[in-house]
């Protein structure tokens, strides 16, 4: 029996049309998402191999000793802190004691060259005048002498050259040393009693902290040696392991390869993958051995270096002329007993140190995701993949731009739903939703040209220089770029919120008024909270975009990868940073795949990936419940 | 046309007086109100009917100046007196109007915090701060509004939890918590069943004591059962004012009749 309803649809390959366009509409949401899935899996993929290929390096760095010779590396380097201090220390004091009588000294070494430059003919006259002692020449080349190194001063009064600005205001000395310029004999080359005074005087007011300087400056002499000397050894190991490395490499390739030839070019293949030297072992054990020999004396090193350090320090002065050396040596006498006692702890970490303990597995991890310093390959020393500095930067950026884009965004959108008139609202909505036509390369322009230099322009004023981190010596950096990711997101989180607070039914805000609350009380007290939910989603979604861009950080926040320097407190915001985004960008193209920095960068990929997936998560949780309880 | 303009009471006992009022919601354009003149006593419930479209809501919503939420609207003539005085002059600061002039929706609209701070919004964006004045004006309020012994054991619960004709009479608390002398209320039990529908008619029979209750509604039994005076409009118009009996029994004008009596509207 026929059926009544049978369909009447023309149908293609079985599948009616129905069927058809239902098939096309899936199939593009299947693939947008099969899309999603695989960018997903590609990336994990690549990033989790960075934790097996990190692990064999750290491996090598113990085998080969290069972790050894990073504790005196570290130890140096704390050191020569302290020393770039004491020597800054030093001349800033010179210059508030001695500012004269070192402007005079430079001032007079400066008079000197133009003479001997200007009046260098006169010069050769005149020494060949007395050389042959005849009066009348004699008298001319002097007059002719004389005449020209009175014209050369004169002009060099005139001018009133840079290199004198230390006596600009000293007029007296600024006179008496061109006098003694003018009475300046080239051939003789005698410097005058005025300069040999001032150089006294300098030498003896300063002799003490000069001692103390020179104390400081040779107290590490023997561990810079040392270190120098293990750098080398330890690098030269590690290439020549790493070349074993890879000719083993090769001749397995070659060996494997050879299977799949035939007769001689088989023959040929083994040949070559034969006469390839490669050893069955790389004796480290052997290559190592000097470093752990050194242990000795890297020990009296630092033991030399701690006494002449305590020496020198004691040995500082307790009275300055200058602030700002004052200020240095309080540093420098803070940061001596952490620095010491850095010391001994290094120190008993490297005698504790064995060349051919087992790397742990989670340091692989951990060293990632908690090191601070990232060093590539190219770098010469050891490559050194600290995810640390660039995830706090980002996160240090994207607070600044919150801090920013928050309360402008927010306040528009209530202003603009709630408070303007129809015809305010005509305008402006799409004033502020234009903000995202603007290229993020346009912006980051902008930063670098017009808003990084206001920042160190103006920055200094009296208004603002009392502000954490201010005045602002680096135009690039993070609050730079913190204030134009707000910007990028300030229109992201005003159409979000403005939803939001449409969202909200009229008749709360009419229940409202009608019970006599003003608007503003209306807003505060009905409007907003109950698009709390929507509001703190919109803030997401605008985290979210902060986060992951790019173009603007990469140019505008200074790209330094080092962690923040917490001793400024809020002050960190003006320091400069690299970010997640900022160093994927950069480095990606200059990396060879599939080695350890590929996929250091990779990781980071992911790690943004599944930051961005979290925040966009919690916001449709967020939206969810708005879209509930209305 | 029969305008009345008197329904027998004195002027003197008139809370709100309207006169010749014709409104427009986008000047330059057609009045939806027109030449309205009326004068409603105190202590009475007042009762607006007519056809859908005829501008009850908007004259309702014209005597707390709810219109003026609407940008484009305007009084296009006429004044309106609440209390002796002319609600739309320069000098009337309309949230000080809005205290005296309650109102109460057609679909009932609690905010979505606890039924406590429903009734007690009011008072606070008054800045009242003190809890025992906030305590005590949420209790009589929500006894007036016959809603206490339902709720007293969980005040704190969100408003959104109770049925609908207990979040009318909510919202009625919440009104009256403000201590206004007029409540205006724009169809307040169409989205209500009939049972809730009795006890918030019941309950607007108690407190004409306290209150001048002006009413909109569709239903002519609720019209004929809660009020003393009834308003008739149609197109904008007042037709046809009078003693709720009389309209309902002995109507003059015969738009008022036909509409009354069902056929049309
Ligand atoms: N906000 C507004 N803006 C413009 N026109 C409006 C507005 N509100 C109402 N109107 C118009 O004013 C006229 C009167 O509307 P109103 O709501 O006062 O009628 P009503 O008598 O209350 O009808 P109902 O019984 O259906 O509630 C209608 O034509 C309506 O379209
Ligand atoms: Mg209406």
């Amino acid at each position: 029996m026929a059926n009544k309803f049978q369909s009447k649809e023309r149908r293609l390959f079985g599948v009616g049309i129905q069927g058809w366009i239902k098939g096309f509409f899936s199939g593009n949401a299947g693939v947008s998402m099969g899309v999603i899935f695989l960018i997903f899996l590609f990336l994990v993929f690549e990033a989790v191999r960075f934790f097996p290929d990190h692990h064999r390096e750290l491996k090598l760095v113990r085998r080969t000793g290069q972790e050894y010779v990073d504790f005196l590396r570290r130890e140096a380097r704390g050191y020569q802190e302290i020393s770039s201090y004491t020597n800054q220390a030093y001349f800033q004091e010179l210059d508030a004691r001695f500012g004269v009588q070192r402007g005079l000294v430079d001032g007079f070494e400066v008079l000197q060259g133009m003479i001997e430059d200007g009046a260098e003919p006169e010069i050769e006259a005149l020494a060949e005048a007395r050389d042959v002692s005849d009066p009348v020449a004699l008298r001319a080349a002097e007059k002719r002498y004389w005449g020209r190194v009175g014209e050369i001063v004169d002009s060099a009064e005139r001018s009133s050259v840079d290199s004198f600005g230390r006596l600009s205001t000293e007029e007296s000395a600024w006179q008496s040393l061109l006098q003694a310029a003018r009475r300046y004999d080239a051939v003789e080359e005698e410097t005058p009693d005025l300069i040999l005074a001032a150089e006294a005087r300098t030498e003896s007011g300063m002799a003490e902290f000069r001692k103390a300087k020179t104390m400081i400056s040779s107290a590490g002499s023997d561990l810079k040696n040392l270190r120098d000397r293990l750098v080398r050894i330890a690098s030269a190991t590690r290439k020549d392991a790493e070349t074993d490395y890879s000719l083993g490499m090769r001749k397995k390739a070659l060996l494997e390869g050879s299977g799949k030839l035939d007769g001689k070019a088989r023959e040929e293949q083994i040949a070559e993958a034969e006469a390839l030297k490669v050893l069955d072992q790389f004796p480290f054990e052997v290559r190592v051995q000097p470093i752990i020999d050194s242990h000795d004396e890297h020990q009296k090193a630092v033991e030399h270096l701690k006494e002449q350090l305590k020496k020198g320090i004691a040995a500082l002065p307790t009275e300055f002329s200058s602030e700002a050396s004052k200020k240095l040596v309080m540093k420098i006498r803070e940061a001596e007993p952490a620095y010491l006692e850095a010391l001994d702890q290094s120190l008993e970490e490297a005698s504790e140190w064995t060349w051919n303990e087992e790397v742990n597995w989670s340091s692989s991890v951990s060293r990632f995701f908690l090191g601070k310093e990232w060093k590539t390959a190219s770098g010469g020393w050891r490559q050194l993949y600290g995810f640390l500095p660039l995830f706090t930067g980002s996160v240090t950026i994207s607070m600044i731009a919150l801090c920013f884009a928050l309360p402008f965004s927010i306040g528009a959108a209530i202003y603009v739903n709630q408070l303007s008139s129809r015809w305010e609202r005509s305008f402006m909505k799409p004033a502020i939703e234009m903000i995202q036509a603007i290229p993020s390369i346009v912006l980051g322009f902008f930063g670098i040209m017009v808003l990084g230099n206001m920042l160190v322009e103006y920055s200094d004023s009296p208004w603002v220089s009392w502000l954490p981190g201010f005045p602002i010596t680096q135009r690039l950096n993070m609050l730079n770029a913190g204030m134009l990711l707000a910007l990028m997101a300030i229109p992201t989180i005003f159409t979000l919120c403005e939803d939001a607070l449409n969202n909200v039914p009229r008749s709360f805000s009419e229940a409202s008024l009608a019970l006599g609350a003003s608007r503003f009380q209306t807003v505060q007290r009905v409007v907003v909270p109950a698009a709390i939910s929507g509001i703190l989603a919109a803030v997401l979604l605008g985290l979210g975009r902060i986060i992951g861009e790019t173009m603007v950080v990469l140019l505008v926040a200074g790209n330094r990868i080092a962690m923040p320097d917490w001793g400024d407190g809020l002050g960190i915001i003006t320091q400069p940073s690299h970010t997640m985004t900022g160093i994927i960008a950069q480095e990606m193209g200059e990396v060879s795949e599939g080695t350890l920095h590929y996929r250091a960068l990779f990781l980071i990929g992911l790690v943004l990936f599944v930051v961005s997936l979290l925040i966009n998560l919690s916001a449709q949780k967020l939206t969810k419940r708005l879209g509930a309880h209305v | 046309m029969t305008n009345s303009t008197s329904t027998g009471h004195n002027a003197d006992d008139s809370i709100i007086s309207i006169e010749d009022l014709s409104f427009s919601y986008d000047i330059g354009k057609t009045n939806t109100l027109r030449n309205i003149s009326l004068k409603i006593p105190e202590g009475r419930v007042t009762s607006f009917i007519g056809p859908s479209g005829c501008g009850k809501s908007t004259l309702l919503r014209c005597l707390n100046r709810m219109n003026d939420l609407v940008e484009t609207s305007r009084i296009t003539g006429g004044r309106i007196e609440i209390l002796g005085q002319d609600i739309n002059a320069p000098d009337v600061d309309v949230i000080e109007l809005r205290k005296h002039v309650g109102m109460l929706f057609q679909k009932y609209n609690p905010f979505p915090k606890s039924i406590y701070e429903n009734v007690a919004y009011g008072l606070r964006v008054q800045g009242v701060r003190r809890m025992d004045i906030l305590d005590q004006a949420v209790e009589e309020s929500l006894r007036k509004a016959a809603l206490w012994l339902e709720v007293k054991d969980r005040l704190d619960a969100s408003a959104l939890e109770l049925s609908g004709g207990q979040q009318q009479r909510l919202c009625i608390a919440r009104t009256i918590a403000v201590k206004p002398r007029i409540i205006l209320m724009d169809e307040p039990c169409s989205a209500l069943d009939p049972i809730a529908t009795a006890r918030i008619e019941e309950l607007i029979s108690e407190l004409q004591d306290d209150f001048t209750i002006v009413i909109v509604t569709h239903n002519m039994q609720q019209a004929a059962r809660v009020s003393d005076q009834t308003a008739f409009f149609y197109l904008g118009e007042l037709v046809e004012y009078a003693d709720t009996t009389t309209i309902f029994g002995n109507p003059k004008a015969k738009q008022t009749e036909d509409y009354i009596s069902g056929r049309f509207g």
